[in-house]
């Protein structure tokens, strides 16, 4: 290797690297704890993360496994409780923090922190993040849509202490529980996360007792500057410049139609990235605001995926400096209501990706599908007893294409890869929801010479139920997700319903409080990923392979790719590419796509509505958003959409 | 001649062979190249032992047949026949990744392909009320088309089947008489419980592996009769029992990780000998290290392993953890300035820069090399060892860089290949509240024994036990198992109204079902033991716990309160007044298999004199150190550290300050 190497100073490379390993190791211990005790679906599904922190709040480590949305804040808990309690932090304490106006993501999220002493001496905290199922506030669960402000999303927790010098405070703890709609699950997850906390002491104190106090804190040092030097190397090694980029967030409820912008501009100098968000929209008249925590989350998350093998501490955050305009949809502040931070995380993120794109090109990726989240809740009227039922569910999706490859399908989201799809056999015992359909789409992924991953429908008929509402978290219906160098969109999501005796209605992709009746049937959909590169370019073979495997049907072969099948033996999924009307048929998409994307807005949605044209021709081809059920065209979504669009796809084609 | 068991381990580089002879307990040896018939280095082999196959009584055998099978994607054109709307569950998964970061490593893809995955109209409810049923002319027409595609195997995997079977049935019977020849696994015969990920992937699983095995297996126990072998050739499944070729057709996918289970197997047997209920097994080899515990005298079980990430294998398994360490594993220095171990690893080709095969990077066993730790052969003088080709290594990729000396730099490698493999077995281990003071380290595999005592230091073990032939333990594993099936019924019931006569029914059930399979396989009553357990868990959680069954069953509250017991034990909390349901009952069903105990040699109280001595680096600096032959130790001896014990298939040391005997079972016993 003929880089510079700097090494660790003070520490003996044996001694630092077996430090090294240790802390994340410990780390992994506590994760292990929190799953094996949690009370409440949410954790165990994984949406919980943990840190081992110095004794300034700094994380020296925190999980492989911990989910995206989380990293990148808890140093920020840890910091804001230790200012909050300066001098009075001892041996036994044990801290619990939620407050997203302080660095943290929004009020699921809630910290326990233990402070840990060596002689008497604070060295280093560890830190446990919960997803709790409830915080109180309008809805259950505690996700309010129509939620402008806090005082609808549940209870905010400042830095607080719930055990003091070894005495547990049952009345904070009851405090909180109390204003939750499941106060045993929360004291139980609470509990869950102090153990794991303590598990982390004792390993710390063991390697305390084995290699010295000093030389602890020293590796806690020592592991921050070599992520900071890795991370330092690697964008030294990268070419200056800047480039910057938009996405949005589909719209502002309380405003006039059109998306709502996140603009990130990345800027390279030396060795050191800064993201200026500057230019993002205002705060917005829903819960789809992200305080600041949230998005430095996004941006470490989105380093993290062109860096993944750099370890994750507040080395990689030195590197980093972020600019979020005061008040704004990426720094919102109190009482601005935050809990679906994730919208605009997940935007963040994907510019990010974007971005890193173009400077590092052999790890390109266009846009994933944006997370989504079904709540059903109601009256369980099957048997007797007519219990009271939660059905909260989620769904994986395509993620964009990449360079020299397609992208991966039915994945779950960028919020956090480790979260787990549920098993509809689990939920139809559970709930009276039966499952019709879970199944990849067909078309779903954005074409591209390397198109995106599969995304997933799933239908259902509501069974016998009482007082039945639906409740639903997306994105992206409009801002639909997008295809690089050339690549094309893919599908919008958005929640359909078809009550008894009524014609099927869109409802979109952001609702609450919608009330359903037994019998009722609905599907939606999540979207493909974005496409990589001219679909024209795509190599007739793989369009071949894929009509074989359903994942692109024999119409959009030739729409999309322009690639024309003959069908050889529909029994054996036998096809053969037409070669000469292939070239006919890319020829004539290369001849008129240019003005397609520039044909009359109205016109286009006109078309879509008398069932001239289908709906991937009025994204794909012209660039058109609608209202997907009644077809009314929506001029300024469109108007921003074709923008991007003539951006990311235009300049590539041949 | 007496009777002779044996047992063979056949792995991708050496096929290892243990002879035991049933009268005087005496163990032998053999270890031949594998070949590309696995079964004729088996043969092979018994040759070279001039073992003859009419001496045979008891056949046992550990195969990588299915796993390779499995990761090299070798497998028989198999089709998917699901529910209409389902057709993606084994490719949507959990939908979770195992590099949650790293956006360009894909998981390994569904072993059966969109394009083989048909679906039909059919339903059954969650409580298991069939609400489509199979239509006859659509499945006659199905059928035609699967005919006309060749398939040689075909998994149906139907919704809610766990429920309710009757559908999965009905088409299994109309597909066998439309395409005979062709091996039809349905996924509730396969595993019979809830979540259709798990079920489905496991019974896809075993439609791809019973052509492979099926074939192998028969091929097998036909080469061994026509050789004299007169019973049935036994077959190491994942469970820690064995099975008969006549079982493998319907439980194809429990020898998905036969290979690896007797590792795990012979560390509780060897523990056991040594006295020790609790043990950590440490099967150091040539690029990965597998991990296994013993406690209370059984191995660790688990539902959740896979081959390869995201394809579920749920018949229970011994839960066995690997790690990509070993003796070859790649010592490198990161862009950042830190050494690094593994977890790529030189493999056998080029293999460590000593073995002079054109590997220049320095590894595990080249680091041993240099510190005077392996003497200059391996393989009993099979294989010269290059120190020269070591020490530029090392000095080239880490000495120099970090600015050490070359032997400074071979023992903060091994230092760093430690704490790493010690750190895995703490997750294991430690993480489960277990103290390893309790345990003993047993240690074995080709490196094993090189690394054990430090590691035990490291984990505060205070015992380590290195088995006679370390290299070939896990062929010693395949001899020391039972016949066993583990059965299950998915039973969803609250406890609190569930009617115990019906579990008892459903106990009873499984248990007809275990004899017969017994009995198919030549195991009488008297030799037959079934042990109940029930899983249980509060209402709406998806986490349960077994605790036993009372054998006849008939009462509820029992069960409750242990479920409640276990609770507070597992996981700290009890929720007073929560509802708890059965989630399922399950069935462990041994036939047991007669045991030959191993030779017990008379101790003498002896200190040997070492073979030579050498000078060997250790933590303390270089010492000059005695070098025993294995085979020259008996029974009784004592040893005092430093010493390195060299033997044909692996090296033991034992460090400064530790001390080690020989047992009567010619285990070495090192205390650290």
């Amino acid at each position: 290797m003929d880089k510079p190497i700097t090494a660790a100073s003070a520490l003996d490379p044996v001694t630092f690297e077996v430090l090294r390993n240790a802390f994340v190791n410990i780390v992994d211990q506590m994760a292990e704890q929190v799953r094996r005790t949690c009370y409440s679906f949410v954790v165990y599904n994984r949406d919980f993360s943990n840190a081992l922190c110095d004794a300034a709040g700094n994380t020296v480590a925190q999980g492989n496994q911990d989910l995206a949305a989380h990293v990148g804040t808890l140093h920020y808990t840890c910091k804001a409780v230790i200012e909050e309690f300066g001098d009075d932090i001892h041996e036994g304490d044990v801290f619990l923090v939620n407050d997203p106006y302080i660095g943290g993501t929004h009020f699921s999220d809630t910290r326990v922190l233990l402070p840990i002493f060596c002689d008497g001496e604070l060295i280093a905290w560890s830190q446990a993040n919960g997803h709790w199922a409830d915080m109180g506030g309008s809805v259950p669960g505690s996700f309010d849509v129509t939620a402008r402000d806090m005082f609808k999303e549940g209870i905010r927790i400042p830095p607080v202490r719930i055990w003091r010098r070894g005495e547990y405070c049952g009345d904070v703890a009851r405090l909180i529980a109390k204003n939750t709609r499941d106060p045993e699950a929360i004291i139980g997850d609470m509990d869950a996360q102090t153990q794991a906390t303590r598990i982390a002491a004792r390993e710390l104190l063991r390697l305390c007792d084995k290699y010295g106090k000093d030389t602890i804190t020293t590796a806690f040092a020592e592991v921050q500057d070599y992520v900071e030097r890795a991370v330092r190397l690697r964008l030294a090694e990268l070419p200056d410049g800047s480039w910057e980029t938009v996405d949005f967030v589909d719209q502002d409820p309380a405003g006039e139609e059109g998306l709502i912008p996140v603009r990130v501009r990345l800027t390279i100098r030396g060795d050191s990235a800064e993201f200026d968000l500057t230019g993002s929209h205002g705060t917005i008249g829903s819960m789809y605001n992200c305080a600041f925590g949230g998005t430095f989350a996004a941006i470490v998350s989105g380093m993290k995926t062109f860096f993944p093998d750099v370890p994750l501490n507040a080395g990689l955050y030195r590197a980093v400096s972020v600019i979020a305009p005061e008040n704004s949809i990426v720094d919102a502040r109190w009482p601005v209501a935050v809990s679906g931070f994730v919208m605009c995380f997940e935007k963040i993120m994907n510019a990010i990706f974007e971005l890193f794109s173009r400077v590092m090109p052999e790890r390109a990726m266009a846009c994933a599908f944006n997370i989504e989240y079904l709540q059903t809740g109601g009256y369980d009227a099957r048997g007797d007893g007519r219990p009271y039922f939660m059905l909260y569910d989620w769904l994986a999706g395509g993620w964009g294409g990449r360079n020299g490859r397609d992208g991966l399908g039915v994945t779950a989201s960028c919020f956090g890869v480790g979260l787990m799809i549920q098993p509809v056999e689990g939920q139809e015992r559970l709930c009276p929801v039966r499952t019709d359909k879970l199944e990849i789409v067909t078309d779903s992924a954005g074409p591209g010479e390397f198109r995106g991953g599969v995304g997933l429908d799933k239908a259902g008929t509501i069974l016998d139920v009482d007082n039945c509402v639906f409740s639903y978290f997306c994105d992206r219906e409009r801002a639909i997700v997008w295809g690089i160098e050339g690549g094309l969109p893919a599908r919008p999501h958005g929640l359909w319903l078809e009550r008894p005796g009524e014609a099927a209605r869109f409802l979109g992709a952001v609702f609450s409080d919608v009330p359903v009746t037994s019998g009722a049937r609905f599907w939606r959909g999540t979207s493909g990923g974005g496409g990589y590169g001219d679909p024209l370019q795509r190599d007739p073979r793989r369009v071949l392979e894929d009509v074989v495997d359903d994942y692109v049907s024999l119409e959009r072969a030739r729409r999309d790719y322009g690639v024309v099948l003959e069908v050889v033996d529909a029994d054996l999924a036998e096809y053969a590419v037409d070669e000469a009307a292939t070239r006919a048929e890319r020829a004539a998409i290369a001849a008129h796509r240019h003005a397609w994307l520039e044909e009359d807005a109205e016109a286009v949605a006109a078309r879509y509505r008398a069932g001239e044209l289908d709906m991937y021709d009025v994204i794909r081809r012209h660039g058109v958003i609608c209202d997907w059920g009644s077809g009314e065209l929506l001029a300024n979504s469109t108007r921003e959409f074709r923008a991007q669009m003539r951006a990311r796809c235009v300049p590539h084609w041949q | 001649m007496s009777n002779l068991r044996v047992a063979v381990d056949i792995g991708g580089t050496f096929t290892d062979i243990c002879i035991l002879e049933e009268g005087s307990g005496d163990l032998r040896i053999a270890k031949v190249p594998s070949s590309a018939d696995p079964i004729d280095a088996a043969l092979e082999g018994l040759v070279n032992a001039e073992v003859d196959l009419a001496d045979v009584t008891l056949f046992a055998h550990g195969t990588t047949v299915a796993t390779n099978a499995l990761i090299e994607r070798k497998l028989p054109h198999t089709a998917m026949v699901t529910t209409a709307g389902f057709r993606d569950v084994i490719e949507i998964g959990r939908s979770t990744k195992e590099d949650l970061w790293d956006a360009y490593r894909d998981n390994p893809p569904p072993y059966i392909r969109r394009r083989d995955r048909l679906t039909i109209r059919e339903r059954t409810s969650a409580a298991g009320v069939v609400e489509v049923a199979v239509d006859a002319a659509e499945a006659r027409a199905l059928a035609g088309k699967l005919r006309k595609r060749g398939y040689q195997a075909v998994a149906i995997c139907f919704m809610n089947s766990f429920a309710n079977a009757a559908n999965e049935l009905a088409l299994k019977a109309i597909l066998e008489e439309a395409l005979p020849g062709v091996a039809i696994s349905t996924s509730a015969e396969v595993l019979p419980e809830i979540f259709e990920h798990d079920r489905f992937s496991t019974a896809v699983v075993n439609a791809v592996l019973q052509p492979v095995v099926g074939a192998y297996a028969k091929r097998m126990q036909e080469r061994l009769a026509a050789g004299g072998y007169r019973n049935d050739l036994l077959l190491l499944h994942s469970g820690g029992g064995v099975m008969t070729p006549r079982t493998v057709d319907r439980q194809a996918a429990r020898l998905a990780s036969s290979g690896i289970a007797a590792g795990a197997i012979a560390n509780r047997y060897i523990g056991k000998l040594c006295g020790y209920e609790n043990a950590i097994g440490f099967d150091m080899g040539g690029t990965s290290t597998d991990v296994s515990l013993v406690w209370e005298g059984e191995s660790t079980l688990t539902r959740d392993w896979h081959i390869e990430y995201g394809h579920p294998i749920c018949f229970p398994s011994i839960d066995i953890k690997t790690i990509g360490a070993g003796g070859g594993s790649i010592a490198w220095i990161d862009e950042a300035g830190g050494l690094r171990n593994g977890p790529h690893s030189a493999g056998s080709i080029p293999g460590p820069a000593c073995y002079g095969r054109g590997g220049e990077l320095p590894t595990n066993t080249d680091a041993n090399l240099v510190l005077g730790r392996l003497g200059g052969n391996l393989v009993g003088g099979g294989l010269e060892l290059d120190a020269a080709r070591a020490r530029t290594a090392i000095e080239t990729h880490i000495a120099r860089p970090l600015g050490m000396d070359v032997e400074s730099a071979a023992k903060a490698i091994i230092k760093v290949a430690n704490a790493n493999m010690a750190d895995a077995v703490r997750l294991v281990s430690i993480m489960r509240g277990l103290d390893p003071r309790d345990f003993a380290l047993v240690a074995f595999g080709g490196a094993g024994a090189l690394h054990a005592a430090a590691m035990a230091r490291d984990l505060a073990v205070p015992t380590v036990i290195v088995p006679p032939h370390p290299g070939v333990t896990s062929a010693l594993g395949c001899l020391l198992v039972d016949i066993r099936h583990d059965l299950l019924a998915t039973c969803l019931l609250d406890a609190a109204t569930a009617d115990p006569a019906y579990i008892e029914s459903e106990f009873a059930r499984l248990e007809a079902e275990a004899r017969e399979r017994l009995h198919h396989e030549g195991v009488h009553d008297a030799d037959i033991v079934l042990t109940r357990s029930i899983d249980m868990r509060y209402s709406g959680q998806w986490r349960s716990l077994a605790v036993p069954a009372a054998i006849p069953f008939a009462d509820v509250g029992t069960a409750i309160r242990a479920f409640e017991e276990a609770h507070q034990r597992e996981y700290n909390y009890v929720r007073e007044g929560a509802g708890v349901e059965i989630f399922r009952l399950n069935l462990s069903a041994v036939g047991l298999t007669p045991k030959a105990a191993l030779k017990r040699h008379a101790p003498i109280d002896v200190v040997p004199e070492p073979r030579a001595r050498r000078g060997v680096v250790f933590d303390e600096g270089g010492l000059d150190t005695a070098i025993y032959w294995r085979e020259d130790l008996p029974a009784g001896a004592r040893i005092e550290g430093p010493a390195v014990l060299q033997q044909f298939d692996s090296t033991t040391l034992v460090p400064p300050g530790a001390s080690a005997s020989v047992d009567p079972w010619l285990n070495l016993v090192i205390t650290v």
